[in-house]
């Protein structure tokens, strides 16, 4: 066959002949592996071989699939040979035939054939087992070839050198083309005109526009208890006091909002609540999880940091670009760089697979970890499906994968320390302080050497022994192998033999003490650095880190750029470059970080966000509902020099935020998903927000900042096997400070949908399970806290009614109705009267506990209104 | 449960939703909220029980794990030349790969003979369940990654190792929703907390409402095994029920006011549901209510299989109540790098009894057919020796067994080398495993799809393929 050939089968795609062997192209998504660890050779020598329509030349043909190679019996496939030859001699059959040709190879077919009729016939059409249908179809794509060949369509296969003419549209993964996306483009937006006396700031003038365009109203404003409960909860995650609420109430002034606003964003709780919202972006966790779960001991430091710096107000670049580089900026003085240092934590906190694993590829898996990462919650994009073939349905080639991966792949993570009497790959540390690299090491080394003393102290007591047995023979044939088992004084000649025994008494003693006492944990941080000799990478086909193509220059994503970036100099990894290409508006990504950073805000501000898939800016996640409202609002942020607290303020100030969640049917009806925000979203607490919740309202609360809470554990978080010493929930912290241990979250968090500290996550789910109920029904903690309250606002001899009103205001920021009071009050009372009646002493205040513990679990408490 | 002292206090259509469906009302409710919420996840299908894509063979399945890796030459997979050639070196070629010295051959120390009529081969371990031979279909050739407990356990449970996915239960739960009224879909018995932990029955990115309610964990005996906050520890049952009468009473008047609320719908079912769990399950946990001869066909009371004779008690008691997948594991105690001999008469000892009586019992109660129960580790053994006695991990092939619930009883399929080292016929990945249950269930492993972060994910990835010739 003179023609070159151009063959697209289920499996692969074989591309003109090289020789007399046609070559491997590229292989559909994913099945390449296999193909792959066969070379596709066996593959394109048995096409070789079927070519000269001789089976009797084919021995054993190995048929790629997932799993692996298998063998075919050469009878069987030669009967499939013939069968399938036999095929050809009807039309119907050379459908059959194609049908179990991929789709692009249909589409080919069909760009060739003319055809525009091809039946949609499924494998199952021919009766054979399972087993062989993956032959079929691999026999199909081989008598395609034959039969294209021979019926006079080798001019078209041969078609433009051996390409096929496929409809000429750019990929998916065309960054040229992508630019055209919505995410990509340039910041536009226009402030409509507004002369409605509802609007209180530009943001009200999109979303009032947006709202009367649709023939809606905005809802009238919260009443301000429900307002001041919220902006509690959203701006600290914490609830109002009563005092909090009636001050709030009663200010008359205009500005009263403006001040509780200014005051909130300046408590150092706001950072808590802030912060958390990043680390569920950073995956932040106290422990690798995955296979090995070892225990991050240091991973708090970067909790700390985080939360210190949203107090601070950092602005949002300097904040990523400490994360990302931290460790490579200047500074001047060592706690500027103990701080730099710990924020690049952020690079190092990921999860990793750490056992049984070929360190090519961990360094790989690795980078992909972090591109994720750094793709989902800076860049709102997918980044990870570009590892193993151009992105399917966004713009990036893999080719912009791999340059980003040669930034990471550059930087080191792990180090090489001892660990569990073994010496292991870890996440890499460094001392903290002016002596802490000493520290580090002197503790490294205690732990390296410690098998050493242990054996050294084995043999010095088999010394003493041989002493105390006075057997010079055994001492002597011991003192041949190991000459430092006995005590440098006691080989004195004159010695009687009991001040040599009590020479080697000292040395065991002296080798006993450096057992038992372990070295201190120094201060550290776990930390990235560049690696000895950065580099750029190749792209890996089909993901597979042992399958190299071509080199790409470490580099950025080409559609997000504005302009041709400069190029990674010589000798650094990148990741400096790379931090400020994030945040670079006029050449970098910064518009579209900016206009995700500006989406979560408003997500967490108003329940959604106006791109409701916060984590996918990409082709398949959502279109803005607001498109110029979010431009005004990251061109805003950009303009702050990027800060969060300016607008979060801008954000909580408007009339937007103020709106009541009242339902509408009209409105329901015609947006009955609230796109518009016609009112404000009911929102549910997050488990860090009810549990501090009921530790706030019950006077149990410890505001101060919490260093680490895993310092009991072991260096395994959760361990195979009995695990007493497990993470502990009963700090009365808030809880932001409490242990994230990857598989082994607090049952709060597991129950109430925390984020899943494997991964970024920009929204968490909200679901309602049976969990929760046990939770808020039965747990001992919420019993505890609900007794607390009730001592805490019993209020002397006071009456039952006003005990309540207390008690609602409290817990729920608000008054009961008439007939809340009344329900509430008789439930009260027959409880109490049944808990007298089985001889209950403390009958009053438990009745009282029982009744603020069905208040926490009333619906009113877990949702803001 | 006392479903009645409550539903005076709603309307007609509140009760129906609450009591017809059960745990499947409550996922309906949970997904409403998402929707309302807009995620933009899978939302077109409802949680609430569904209709499977196809036939279904089974209704639920029992997965009876053996952690830590029971070696398939010793147990299912009788290799004669194992100990011909015991003592010699393998090497690559006599296995057909690329690999030079593969290490010492280790003969097995256990007897072989066929069962039943259709004379599948077990070694002598397992006396009690090879008289239920005809019951089994037994693959030889199952395979995997993973060399390490914890990579083969997450691949096993959820597929991958290093991205964190819905475990198969999770994916069933998601498939078919809830068929019972007082219990979750998915529950795990005694799971594992190390290799993956959670991660192992967790629903990642799916709704948490999937994820797998573990009773107990490995290393606790069965019967001091708690659920977190299953009972409270303080209030009595009534007293407590008029708690959450009036709790729910203040829920629905508030869910009156705002007229619509997924969400506070959502909390109520939340409370109903765990009632009815925390009134149903600690009386399935007693076995209170078996009789002694079922106690004693299992072997409860009596050592070596006490614990988990009273694990497949409650896996059996679990079917009964309509939950869709269970899983039983048993400690970390398979995993014999040394004394392969020894250990592995240990662990047989401990489950043969109590799996035979399983395997009966569903049978008597004609809940077999409807059940598929699968058997296996998360890797086999090696062929070759490790420390003089012992075998070391060998995800390159392996045997599980099936029985029940659509599959072909009686058939032995695929083989390894004559050293059981790779598969030879009919290779099964775990994803083909894994594409197989949920086929048996009526679902079709590449239409089960969860989109997450932009594309749609599959417990198979992008592999698997059913393996008909085992099902019926």
């Amino acid at each position: 066959m003179e023609c070159q050939l151009f063959l697209i089968g289920w499996h692969c795609r074989v591309g003109p002949s090289n020789g007399d062997r046609p070559t491997l192209l590229s292989s559909a998504c994913h099945d390449s592996p296999t193909l792959a660890s066969l070379g596709g050779a066996n593959l394109c020598g048995a096409l070789t071989c079927i070519k000269g329509s001789q089976p009797s030349q084919v021995r054993t043909i190995y048929c790629a699939d997932e799993s692996g190679s298998v063998p075919i019996h050469q009878r069987k496939f030669e009967r499939w040979i013939q069968r399938m030859a036999a095929l050809r001699l009807t039309g119907r059959a050379r459908w059959h035939v194609v049908s179990f040709v991929n789709p692009v190879g249909m589409q080919f077919i069909h760009s060739i054939s003319g055809t525009d009729r091809i039946p949609s016939l499924r494998g199952a059409d021919f009766a054979c087992q399972a087993k062989w249908k993956r032959t079929i179809r691999l026999c199909a794509a081989v008598v395609l070839l034959l039969f294209l060949c021979s019926s006079g369509n080798a001019a078209a296969l041969a078609n433009g050198k051996g390409r096929t003419t496929l409809p000429d549209q750019p990929k998916p993964s065309d960054p040229v083309a992508g630019k055209e996306h919505w995410a990509f483009r340039p910041l536009s937006y226009r402030r409509p005109e507004s002369d409605s006396n509802w609007v209180r700031s530009p943001i009200d003038e999109f979303v009032l526009s947006r709202l009367l365009a649709a023939g809606l109203h905005p809802s009238s404003d919260a009443d301000p208890r429900d307002l001041v409960r919220r902006i509690y909860f959203q701006l600290i995650g914490l609830p109002p006091t009563p005092q909090q609420v009636s001050e709030y109430v009663q200010d008359d002034l205009p500005d009263a909002t403006e001040r509780l606003v200014d005051r909130l964003l300046r408590s150092p709780q706001f950072g808590e609540r802030w912060g958390r919202h990043w680390l569920d972006l950073a995956r932040y966790a106290d422990s690798n999880g995955l296979d090995e779960n070892f225990l991050f001991r240091e991973a708090w430091r970067y909790r700390n940091w985080v939360i210190d710096a949203v107090n601070a107000d950092v602005p949002f670049d300097r904040f990523l670009l400490e994360q990302i580089a931290g460790d490579l900026l200047g500074f001047e003085s060592i706690e500027q760089r103990d701080r730099q240092r710990i924020a690049a934590g952020f690079l190092v906190v990921g999860p990793k697979v750490l056992l049984g694993n070929d360190s090519a590829k961990q360094r790989m898996e690795i980078a992909d970890e972090q591109i994720d990462t750094v793709g989902r919650s800076v860049l709102g994009m997918t980044l990870g499906c570009a590892r193993c073939h151009d992105h399917k349905f966004d713009p990036i080639p893999t080719a912009d994968y791999y340059a980003l991966a040669g930034i990471l792949t550059s930087t080191q993570v792990m180090e090489q320390r001892y660990m569990l009497n073994e010496q292991r790959v870890m996440e890499q540390l460094v001392g903290l302080g002016d002596s802490g690299d000493k520290l580090d090491q002197a503790y490294e080394e205690y732990w390296r050497e410690l098998p050493k003393v242990k054996e050294a102290k084995k043999h010095t007591e088999s010394a003493l022994e041989f002493l105390k047995k006075n057997d010079s023979a055994g001492l002597k044939t011991l003192l041949e192998k190991h000459p430092d088992a006995l005590a440098e004084k006691a080989k004195e000649d004159l010695l009687s033999n009991e001040a040599r025994i009590e020479f080697q008494n000292a040395l065991v003693a002296k080798l006993q003490a450096v057992i038992s006492k372990p070295a201190e944990i120094p201060p550290r941080a776990m930390i990235p650095s560049d690696a000895d000799h950065p580099a750029d990478e190749s792209i890996r086909l089909a993901g597979q880190f042992d399958r190299k193509g071509e080199k790409v220059h470490r580099g950025f994503l080409q559609v997000a750029s504005q302009s041709a970036p400069a190029r990674v100099p010589d000798g650094r990894s990148g990741r400096l470059e790379l931090a400020q290409w994030l945040t670079n508006e006029k050449t970098g990504a910064g518009q579209l970080t900016a206009r995700v950073l500006a989406n979560r805000i408003w997500h967490h501000l108003i329940g959604r966000g106006l791109v409701r898939t916060v984590d996918n800016f990409g082709r398949t996640g959502e279109t803005p509902s607001h498109p110029e409202l979010l431009d005004f609002l990251a061109r805003d942020l950009i303009k702050s020099g990027w800060s969060i607290k300016a607008l979060v303020r801008e954000i909580v100030l408007s009339r937007t935020f103020r709106m009541s969640s009242q339902h509408d049917g009209i409105a329901n009806e015609k947006d009955p998903e609230n796109r518009m925000l016609w009112r404000a979203h009911r929102r549910r607490l997050d488990p860090e927000s009810l549990r501090d919740a009921m530790l706030a309202i019950s006077g149990r609360m410890d505001l101060a900042m919490m260093k680490s809470t895993v310092w009991y554990l072991g260096d395994q978080a959760t361990a195979v096997g009995a695990n007493k010493n497990r993470r502990r929930t009963d700090f009365p912290c808030r809880s932001v400070y409490l242990p994230v241990i990857r598989n082994d979250l607090p049952e709060l968090f597991q129950a109430f949908d925390f984020a899943d500290p494997h991964v970024a996550t920009g929204a968490r789910h909200q679901t309602m399970a049976a969990a929760q109920g046990l939770f808020m029904l039965n747990d001992p903690m919420v019993m505890d806290l609900a007794r607390a309250t009730v001592s805490r606002h019993w209020g002397g001899d006071s009456d039952d009614e006003s005990r309540l009103l207390r008690l609602f205001g409290a817990v729920l920021n608000g008054s009961p109705t008439t007939d809340e009071k009344r329900q509430l009050l008789s439930f009260v009372r027959s409880t109490e009267g049944r808990l007298i009646a089985e001889g209950d002493p403390e009958a009053t205040v438990r009745a009282w506990s029982i009744t603020c513990h069905a208040m926490f679990t009333l619906s009113r408490f877990q949702f803001l209104q | 449960m006392n479903c009645h002292r409550f539903t005076h206090a709603i309307n007609r259509r509140e009760m129906l939703r609450a009591c017809a469906n059960g745990f499947g009302q409550l996922a309906l409710a949970a997904v409403a909220g998402r929707q309302a919420m807009g995620a933009a996840a899978g939302l077109s299908s409802p949680f609430a029980p569904k209709a499977p894509h196809l036939p279904a063979r089974a209704k639920r399945i029992i997965f009876l794990f053996m952690w830590g890796g029971p070696s398939h030459v010793d147990l299912f997979d009788p290799k004669p030349r194992l100990n011909e050639s015991a003592g010699q070196q393998l090497t690559g070629k006599d296995v057909g790969i690329e690999r030079d010295k593969l290490g010492e051959i280790l003969g097995s120390p256990f007897q072989f003979s066929q069962h039943g009529d259709s004379g599948i081969w077990m070694s002598e371990l397992f006396p009690e369940l090879a008289q239920h031979a005809d019951k089994l279909c037994v693959v030889r050739s199952v395979h995997t990654e993973g060399q390490a407990h914890g990579e083969a356990l997450l691949r096993l449970h959820t597929g991958q190792a290093n991205l964190v996915r819905p475990s198969v239960g999770a994916w069933v739960s998601y498939g078919l929703g809830c068929d019972s009224e007082n219990l979750p879909a998915f529950i795990t018995i005694s799971p594992p907390r190390g290799h993956g932990g959670v991660q192992n029955y967790g629903s990642a990115f799916l709704p948490a409402i999937h994820q797998g309610t573990a009773i107990g964990s490995a290393e606790i005996p069965i019967a001091k095994a708690q659920i977190p906050d299953l009972v409270n520890p303080r209030l009595n049952p009534d007293l407590q029920r008029n708690q959450l009468d009036l709790v729910q009473s203040l829920n629905r008047k508030h869910l009156r006011q705002v007229e619509v609320d997924p969400g506070i719908e959502g909390l109520i079912g939340s409370y109903e549901a765990a009632f009815r769990m925390q009134s149903t399950m600690p009386r399935i946990m007693s076995l209170g209510d078996e009789s002694r001869r079922t106690l004693d066909r299992y072997g409860v009371g009596a050592e070596p299989t006490d614990n988990f004779a009273r694990q497949c008690i409650l896996a059996r008691k679990f079917v009964e109540n309509g939950v869709r997948y269970i899983q039983v594991s048993t400690d970390y105690t398979w995993d014999h790098h040394q004394k392969v001999k020894e250990g592995h008469i240990k662990e047989a000892a401990k489950v043969d009894r109590p799996i035979a009586a399983l395997l009966e019992d569903l049978d008597q109660r004609g809940l077999l057919n409807e059940t598929l129960v699968l058997w296996g580790g998360e890797f086999g053994r090696t062929p070759v020796v490790e420390n003089g006695d012992g075998r070391n991990h060998h995800p390159q092939a392996f045997t599980v067994w099936m029985a029940g619930g659509g599959v072909r009883s009686g058939l032995t399929y695929g083989s390894t080398d004559d050293f059981g080292y790779s598969p030879v016929e009919n290779p099964v990945h775990m994803h083909d495993l894994h594409a197989t249950l949920l086929y048996s269930l009526g679902l079709n492993h590449e239409q089960l799809t969860y989109r997450y972060a932009g594309r749609d994910f599959r417990l198979t990835d992008v592999y698997g393929k059913v393996v008909r010739d085992i099902l019926a």
